[in-house]
């Protein structure tokens, strides 16, 4: 394994080693990756639906609000391979389109829920009488069932996209911040950070610089799940009309639409409610993927298994 | 000893508030350490050593709910008087400090020689390239083989010794004029042991830097300080130069640690004697002489007052003791 060389030059942090050092690591890390099956098909899974979301106009090449009335309710063919809905438009576009829009809430709620939990996360952490204040809050928001919640906080700021990502994100904070803080309370306890604290390191240099890292992992693999259940609430959200407004279609918008249909016209409920399952499928064995991967003592567990 | 200490302790209390109340681990400590002097302080596990130590730096500030009184003076200003922005700037800075475990003492995601550059310029402003080179040197300084190799490794490629060398380099690196050891071999075994306190004295020599030894070997004590200082739950015991108190120990605690190290001309079958009892826990302090419960030599005077720490007639050791006349034989 030749990590070091006996003659490097004289400047430590010569970039040769270095460089050689990171592709050591990723060669590693990718041989595991590839031979963890969850991170292989959650990961394959979310790129089929990126693409399919990035390039959602020219999968289907029709427009998603386009009003059919002469091909109402129309059972999926080769012509509309999802079938039509109630006003004759091509389901197909109206899944392709709803799925990017469910991903999207999905994406911006895992990414601020992330950011303002990872910040609370590790102030509550290492500061002890913020932590008594930021953790009651989180507890008391945490008391609250995450649909409830949710609902609330949209019937007071009313229906759109936009505010449905911020009660999500509201929603979704407590649980990356308490698992963000825990893994601060950990490392706070070590000695090196005792170390850097006398050595005359600041407060947010050792936050940031030596205890942030440590949080990173847990905090990936709880996003992944936060993205996931993002996607669930807000479909429920939609399902039940206090999400996303009605002709946008999103994953719980077609389910809404297709219920009052449900015996005659089942296509309308069965390909979004797929469309949902492997979304939140795809999201789920990618977390589960990550966690195996980057906590060494959740690897170890399940080698045993 | 020169004229002015560089660190001058007097009647030092650190409480804590806990949440079953107030403890004060350090409990009206006075000692001083002299310009280029090495002190050790001894004690067993649960005397307040290491709290009086981190005391100095006011390392309890965040980590719990701590207050000071007394004073702790250090060049010239009272440490418990400056904000917290003045006190980042002494720590690491003028006075450094390095731990018991060098295990655990390195972040393991970062190399060593960023976190000796890390440090130097926290308090130093230059550059990346100067701090490196400077890294070096002081890897060098510290008897660390190979400098330019070891500062790219990460501490998992290091053994313990080493680790507990990179971290003196990392405590010299802004050339401190005190350095704190708390218990800096305790995790080492006996051979490196020794390497490490060979490095101390030496760059005590070399550097002229002071340096506080806190340790529970007597034997390191006697190798390496020119003055130790007893402690016993959170109190000076016994201060003195280092030949007078092991010669003639006068507190009955320190004549008990004394007894409890192994000689070589011992007698091997007999049971080493030990020191009775155990350290009481702080929110448990007994009355009057805090030593009394385990002591040999206490009486109704020893458990109804506090003895003082003071000097007996003709001698230079201050005892905290009633009967430290009589053990010195100069009474009876």
């Amino acid at each position: 394994m030749p990590l070091l060389d006996t003659n490097t030059p004289a400047a430590f942090d010569s970039d040769d080693a270095r460089l050689r050092l990171k592709r050591e690591n990723r060669k590693l890390f990718a041989r595991r990756f590839v031979a963890n099956k969850s991170a292989v098909i959650g990961s394959a899974l979310i790129a089929l639906i990126a693409v399919v979301s990035l390039f959602a106009p020219w999968i289907s090449g029709r427009d998603p609000y386009g009003l059919d009335v002469v091909n109402r309710l129309k059972p999926p063919s080769s012509a509309f391979p999802f079938g039509t809905d109630n006003f004759g438009r091509d389901l197909l576009t109206r899944v392709v389109y709803g799925t990017r829009m469910s991903a999207e809430v999905g994406f911006a709620v895992a990414f601020a829920s992330s950011l303002i939990g990872l910040v609370i996360g590790l102030y509550a952490g290492y500061i002890k009488w913020l932590d008594q204040i930021l953790m009651r809050v989180m507890d008391g928001l945490f008391a609250f069932p995450a649909v409830l919640l949710a609902i609330a906080m949209m019937a007071a700021l009313g229906p759109s996209v936009g505010n449905l990502i911020v009660c999500l994100t509201i929603v979704f904070v407590p649980s990356i911040a308490r698992i963000v803080r825990s893994s601060a309370l950990v490392s706070k306890e070590q000695t090196y950070i005792e170390a850097m604290h006398a050595l005359g390191a600041s407060r947010n240099r050792i936050i940031w610089k030596h205890i942030m890292p440590g949080a990173l992992s847990p905090l990936i693999v709880q996003g992944s799940f936060v993205f996931a259940e993002a996607i669930i609430v807000e479909a429920a959200l939609s399902f039940l009309g206090a999400g996303i407004p009605a002709p946008t279609p999103s994953l719980g918008n077609l389910l809404s639409d297709g219920k009052l249909f449900i015996y005659n016209s089942s296509w309308m409920t069965i390909f979004p409610g797929l469309a949902l399952v492997l979304v939140v499928l795809a999201m789920n064995l990618f977390g589960d993927g990550l966690r195996d991967l980057l906590d060494p003592h959740a690897r170890r567990a399940g080698k045993k298994r | 000893m020169s004229a002015e200490p560089i660190l001058q302790i007097n009647e030092l209390k650190t409480h804590f508030h806990t949440e079953r109340g107030r403890v004060t681990p350090v409990d009206g400590v006075s000692l001083e350490v002299g310009r280029g002097e090495i002190v050790g302080i001894v004690g067993e596990s649960g005397c307040g050593k290491s709290a009086t130590a981190q005391s100095v730096l006011r390392l309890f500030d965040e980590k719990r709910l701590a207050s000071y009184e007394g004073e702790i003076r250090f060049g010239g200003r009272d440490l418990l008087g400056l904000t917290p922005k003045q006190m980042r700037g002494v720590r690491g800075n003028e006075i450094s400090m390095i731990f018991q475990d060098p295990l655990s003492s390195l972040n393991p995601v970062y190399t060593i020689g960023g976190q000796i550059v890390e440090t130097l310029r926290l308090h130093r402003p230059i550059g990346r390239k100067e701090a490196a080179a400077k890294a070096i040197e002081l890897l060098r300084l510290t008897g660390i083989p190979a400098p330019e190799r070891r500062a790219r490794e990460y501490p998992h490629q290091l053994s313990g010794g080493m680790r507990q060398r990179v971290m003196i380099a990392i405590a010299l690196a802004c050339e401190p004029r005190l350095l704190i050891a708390d218990e800096p071999t305790t995790a080492l075994d006996v051979t490196i042991q020794a390497q490490i306190l060979e490095l101390i004295q030496d760059l005590n020599r070399r550097l002229g830097m002071s340096v506080m030894l806190i340790t529970h070997d007597l034997g390191v004590v006697a190798e390496t300080c020119s003055r130790v200082v007893v402690m016993y739950l959170g109190q000076v015991v016994e201060s003195g130069d280092v030949r007078d108190v092991f010669k003639a120990p006068l507190h009955p605690y320190t004549i008990g640690l004394m007894k409890a190290v192994p000689r070589l001309d011992g007698d091997r079958k007999q049971e080493l004697p030990d020191v009775p009892g155990s350290v009481p826990p702080l929110h448990q302090i007994p009355q009057g002489c805090r030593f009394a419960p385990r002591c040999a030599f206490a009486d109704d005077k020893c458990r109804s007052a506090m003895p003082e720490l003071a000097a007996l007639p003709g001698s230079d050791t201050r005892v905290r003791c009633w009967h430290a006349g009589r053990i010195a034989g100069t009474e009876d």
